[in-house]
């Protein structure tokens, strides 16, 4: 009799408290904040340049600082395929020199596929770069500078250490 | 209340309806709530600011004079911060705000710049990503969770806040079903408050509701569009039509030049170009060409349809127009797309708007608040009484039957 009504007041507690169970839902943004942070400050550049530098490089005259935006392997861009972002700056006396920064993997053979441009302040400008799932795990990432007066300067990275996530990523890839 | 409803099935249809009504957010109301008070915060996150910090303020002096121009904007930057580069200036119209302008440093990192619209003075600076107006709109719209994780493009959050348009929705139909004669309620309103909690969240829920029909409409309406985009938009479904292609200046019309960058026209040339072609362009924001390929892109809201902001794309070059995006230019889907976001922030009049889009959301969230209290309570006795009922039963000896 009494375990009777201690069930029934069991359920009814229980009954009274599942409505407020999808409160738990509010966890979720809560526990996010952290990362919300850290991911703002990556694409607002208060950071810096990117999640990892990968280094700096003469070219010419010039000198330009590559970085990875995030630590990670390409993402999946619906039609467009995998596309990986790197950031890059000038240095602030050749920023005015430099009319465009372009960016592919392996050599590109004429200015017209020098691959994909810098968008931004010449001091954080972001590439969003294609990477074919079959790209050789040994290929180079190749910057092209094309200066205001027409000259053209290159400079290369070795895939390997511009991005080894996207190496990981490559190998899973052809593993498969 | 009468315990005999759960037992015995409705009767009448109206009492489906009630059940229907009952038990559409009941189930997930601490969640609505959350979203629903997290929206009404996000329609006045600006003026929150504005309310904190006196450097986003346009704080007119005794005299005030002409506001400076976009042009005016750079020249404050190149004094203040020799070697920058401006990236954006938002320039607000009849505005209680600074202006501000998003300028890039040599070390690659960014700030967004507050300057006084009347004296030119730079009152204070934020670094560009996290802000406060932007975490309420990113917790509100999608729960902070990330976009295009590899499972699906919008983010994952997008979904489960806006798939809420759809109770929210059926709850205003079956509400305006089950009270009976409800435009009554506009000519006796009737909120008690001395017959005890129950009696005054049912008047409220009554009142409230009748009253935010057209605000819940509008807002369950936009929900669901933004479930829809989502949804067209996995599916790869373009929004901006033709225009999809971007839209750049022609490499033979970039200058070759010897001295580094060549001169580009200034920002109030490129809007002047604008107004000589186009009427009723109020221009609020310009954006930097991002390439030696880009155009300065001149936004500004529609006098004509405010719910829209047209953009000009000026050749920074030549001055000429390669692109407008009058109201009537844009396709169906952005013009939807952009007129629904309109809509549910209500941010297109200015700050009155806002504060009726506020009111609204705080009598919204406090429906989902008092819905929940009549049902518990109701609910609670009913199955108090149920309880008490059967307990009775079971203790009387041959009591039963």
């Amino acid at each position: 009799m009494s375990s009777n009504s201690a069930t029934k007041k069991s359920h009814s507690r229980w009954f009274r408290w599942r409505f407020h169970l999808t409160g738990l839902l509010i966890l979720i943004p809560f526990s996010l904040i952290p990362f919300y942070i850290e991911l703002m400050s990556v694409f607002g550049g208060a950071n810096g340049l990117g999640e990892r530098t990968i280094g700096e490089k003469q070219v010419g005259p010039w000198r330009i600082t590559l970085a990875e935006q995030f630590e990670r392997g390409p993402k999946l861009d619906g039609p467009a395929g995998y596309m990986k972002t790197f950031n890059a700056a000038l240095c602030q006396q050749c920023a005015e020199q430099v009319k465009a920064v372009y960016m592919r993997l392996g050599k590109p053979r004429s200015l017209r596929t020098a691959g994909v441009i810098g968008f931004g302040s010449p001091y954080h400008m972001s590439f969003s770069m294609p990477v074919p799932e079959n790209t050789s795990v040994d290929a180079d990432v190749w910057l092209t500078l094309e200066g205001w007066d027409g000259s053209l300067h290159q400079v290369q990275w070795p895939l390997r250490q511009a991005s080894p996530a996207t190496i990981e990523f490559l190998q899973q890839q052809q593993e498969l | 209340m009468n315990p005999d409803i759960q037992t015995n099935a409705p009767k009448k249809r109206t009492q489906w309806w009630f059940l229907l009504h009952s038990w559409l957010a009941m189930p997930i109301w601490l969640f609505l709530f959350f979203v629903c008070l997290t929206g009404t915060i996000a329609t006045v996150s600006q003026e929150i600011v504005w309310l904190f910090d006196s450097s986003v303020r346009a704080n007119p002096p005794d005299k005030v004079g002409a506001m400076l121009t976009f042009d005016e904007v750079i020249k404050v930057v190149e004094r203040e911060a020799p070697g920058a580069y401006v990236e954006q200036i938002t320039r607000p119209v009849k505005s209680q705000f600074a202006l501000t302008a998003e300028i890039s440093y040599p070390d690659s990192t960014s700030e967004n710049v507050f300057i006084n619209p009347y004296t030119g003075e730079i009152q204070g600076r934020a670094a560009t990503g996290f802000n406060f107006r932007q975490f309420v709109r990113a917790i509100h719209g999608w729960l902070l969770i990330p976009f295009n994780t590899g499972f699906t493009r919008y983010s994952l959050g997008w979904y489960m806040v806006s798939i809420l348009g759809i109770p929210m929705l059926l709850s205003l139909i079956t509400g305006l079903v089950v009270y009976k004669k409800f435009w009554r309620g506009f000519l006796r309103p009737r909120l008690r408050f001395n017959r005890g909690a129950r009696v005054f969240w049912g008047d409220f829920h009554r009142l409230a509701g009748i009253w935010s029909i057209p605000f819940i409409f509008i807002i369950s309406v936009t929900a669901i569009w933004f479930m829809i985009q989502g949804l067209l938009f996995e599916v790869g479904v373009p929004f901006n039509g033709a225009s999809q292609a971007p839209v750049f200046v022609a490499r033979d019309e970039v200058p070759v030049s010897n001295q580094g960058r060549p001169p580009l026209i200034s920002p109030d040339q490129a809007i002047a170009q604008v107004n000589q072609h186009y009427e009723n362009v109020e221009t609020q924001r310009v954006d930097l060409p991002s390439t030696a390929f880009g155009h300065y892109r001149i936004l500004g809201r529609s006098q004509a349809f405010p719910l829209v902001h047209e953009s000009f794309l000026v050749n920074p070059y030549t001055g000429s127009i390669d692109q407008a995006m009058r109201v009537m230019d844009q396709p169906g889907l952005m013009l939807t797309r952009l007129s629904m976001r309109a809509l549910h922030t209500g941010d297109f009049v200015g700050l009155s708007l806002k504060l009726v889009y506020f009111f609204f959301g705080v009598l919204l969230t406090m429906m989902v608040f008092s819905g929940m209290r009549i049902w518990m309570t109701r609910t609670f006795k009913s199955t108090k009484a149920a309880i008490r009922q059967k307990t009775t039963r079971a203790i009387q000896p041959g009591g039963s039957v």
